[in-house]
């Protein structure tokens, strides 16, 4: 059972959102260079023309490289579905958790390192030896972050998650929540390609990690490894803004305006997260690939430790 | 008021878990400049609910002698004592950190269940900010024996002392004024001399790691 309004604000309010995500944390940096940087907009307009243009793929080349794009797109699509951006439309979706939403993304991930390798580029096969490394020693993480949140719910459904927080009061000033949350913007930070784990900036360079898979793909195929990969991007900040800073349970009206307003509202936090992002990103430097590991550990056991508190020692 | 301590006592564990997991030396100064704000946060909250009930200003004083003298003084000689030494990042340890991490996460198990047998201490339920502040006097420890050089360990002795402090703040509601007093003087003497040690340290070996001094064996 599936509910089709839910399925369809989910799809347009993604899909439209994920690009501006990567325009407000250009954006923040730029400003906090004293430059003026590229247009907020900018990655819709590279989109658009990406997908007019054609593809070129080389001869030495299987199916899988053709293939890559559409399962890395559709698989952060899928999962992006499994995290509802607004409570006010019961999404009625029993079919998967959180935990499904992990390995849809670790499938598309899986993908993107077959498509690095299988150019036979000594630049994607660096790529993808890297991002293998890094993917293994986020999921933990990731699995406990998720796990805690969700025995303090009762459930591993984000819906019932954030049904749950709603009745939370000030979620940020408890231990649990507040370790939880920090441990989870480090995650978000490692997946999507951040500074101090990888530098999306940088093309051609030996320390690059995501960008080096796609450097071989152009057209319409590298489009939607992008918007792909913003999606990804979206659906963590979404877990990050609806999970800890729950707004629901402040409209009070129903039908089509609570909508609205509730996914203006979310609208607002996915902006004040791009926001801390970035100044993250501005305030440290990229690691070297092998200090990666500190930073893994560290995001273990901010989550443990919230399990600790909460479980443990009850609070 | 609860749930301002433990959030607090949280977040000066959470300190001294980004402290084990750094390698350069600012950041090590830096984490224990923060970890000290949070500190003299606990004691200004907790001394200003005592100066309004009971009418008693000692932990205010304190609160002020710690932003002196641990927020501002101790991190100034350090950054002194950095600038006059060769290395500025660690990179030889005993371990590698992410096991320094997970054994410290360890510790707070440890210190959960050496804690939750004192029964004059919990009454009816754990009082996890001991629990907290207990660990963290264990990850100095840990901290100072990780690490082979001699700023580390300065630092791992200051987080030593902040653990004492917070645990002693959070299970008596305030130490005596003339022991708080004490304890600060002897760690201020502590911190000077190992400044001078370290300085001649390494105007003798040309370096700080501690290894070199068993040449000094005859």
């Amino acid at each position: 059972m599936v509910n089709v309004e839910y399925l369809i604000v989910q799809i347009i309010v993604v899909i439209m959102a994920a690009p501006l995500v990567n325009g407000i944390i250009k954006k923040t940096k730029a400003l906090s260079q004293k430059r003026k940087g590229a247009p907020v907009l900018q990655l819709y307009y590279d989109l658009f023309k990406l997908f007019k243009k054609s593809t070129v793929v080389s001869d030495t080349t299987s199916w899988i490289f053709k293939a890559a794009p559409y399962i890395v797109f559709t698989a952060s699509l899928v999962a992006s579905l499994l995290v509802p951006v607004t409570t006010m439309i019961d999404s009625v979706w029993y079919a998967g958790d959180l935990i499904l939403m992990v390995y849809l993304f670790a499938l598309g991930r899986f993908f993107m390192m077959l498509a690095g390798l299988d150019a036979a580029s000594t630049f994607g096969g660096m790529g993808s030896s890297r991002e293998a490394m890094i993917s293994s020693l986020i999921e933990p993480s990731i699995l406990v972050t998720l796990m805690t949140v969700g025995l303090t719910a009762k459930s591993t459904s984000s819906y019932q998650i954030m049904e749950f927080m709603k009745g939370v009061d000030a979620p940020l000033i408890r231990p649990v929540y507040l370790l939880t949350f920090i441990a989870l913007l480090i995650i978000t930070i490692a997946e999507t390609a951040r500074i101090p784990v990888d530098d999306p900036s940088t093309h051609l360079e030996l320390t690059m990690v995501h960008e080096a898979m796609l450097l071989e793909y152009s057209g319409r195929s590298l489009a939607l490894m992008e918007l792909g990969a913003s999606i990804k991007q979206l659906t963590f900040i979404t877990l990050l803004a609806n999970i800890f800073i729950p707004h629901d349970q402040f409209i009070f009206i129903s039908g089509a305006g609570a909508v609205l307003i509730s996914i203006l509202i979310y609208l607002i936090k996915v902006i004040f997260v791009s926001i801390l992002i970035a100044v993250a990103e501005v305030s440290t430097v990229k690691l070297r690939l092998f200090s990666i590991p500190n930073l893994a550990a560290l995001a273990f056991i901010l989550s443990f430790i919230g399990f600790m508190q909460h479980f443990v020692l009850g609070r | 008021m609860e749930f301002f301590f433990d959030l607090l006592s949280v977040l000066v564990l959470l300190s001294s878990f980004v402290l084990v997991s750094n390698k350069k030396i600012t950041a090590y100064i830096k984490t224990f400049q923060i970890q000290s704000a949070l500190i003299a946060l606990i004691a200004g909250i907790m001394g200003w609910s005592i100066a309004v009930n009971e009418d008693k200003y000692d932990i205010l004083i304190i609160c002020v002698i710690i932003i002196a003298l641990k927020v501002i003084f101790i991190p100034h000689l350090l950054y002194k004592t950095y600038g006059n030494i060769e290395y500025r990042v660690e990179k030889d340890f005993f371990m590698n950190i992410p096991i320094i991490v997970l054994i410290c996460c360890g510790l707070v198990v440890f210190s959960y269940f050496s804690v939750s047998n004192i029964g004059s201490l919990t009454g009816f339920h754990i009082n996890h900010q001991v629990v907290n502040s207990l660990s963290v006097v264990l990850i100095g420890f840990f901290f100072m024996i990780s690490r082979k050089k001699a700023i580390g360990q300065i630092i791992g002795y200051l987080v030593i002392e902040n653990g004492i402090f917070v645990t002693a703040m959070f299970s008596t509601n305030g130490m005596p004024f003339i022991v708080d007093i004490g304890i600060f003087i002897d760690m201020i003497t502590a911190v000077m001399i190992m400044g001078i040690m370290v300085t001649r340290i390494n105007k003798k070996f040309e370096s700080i790691n501690i290894d070199k001094l068993s040449k000094l064996k005859g």
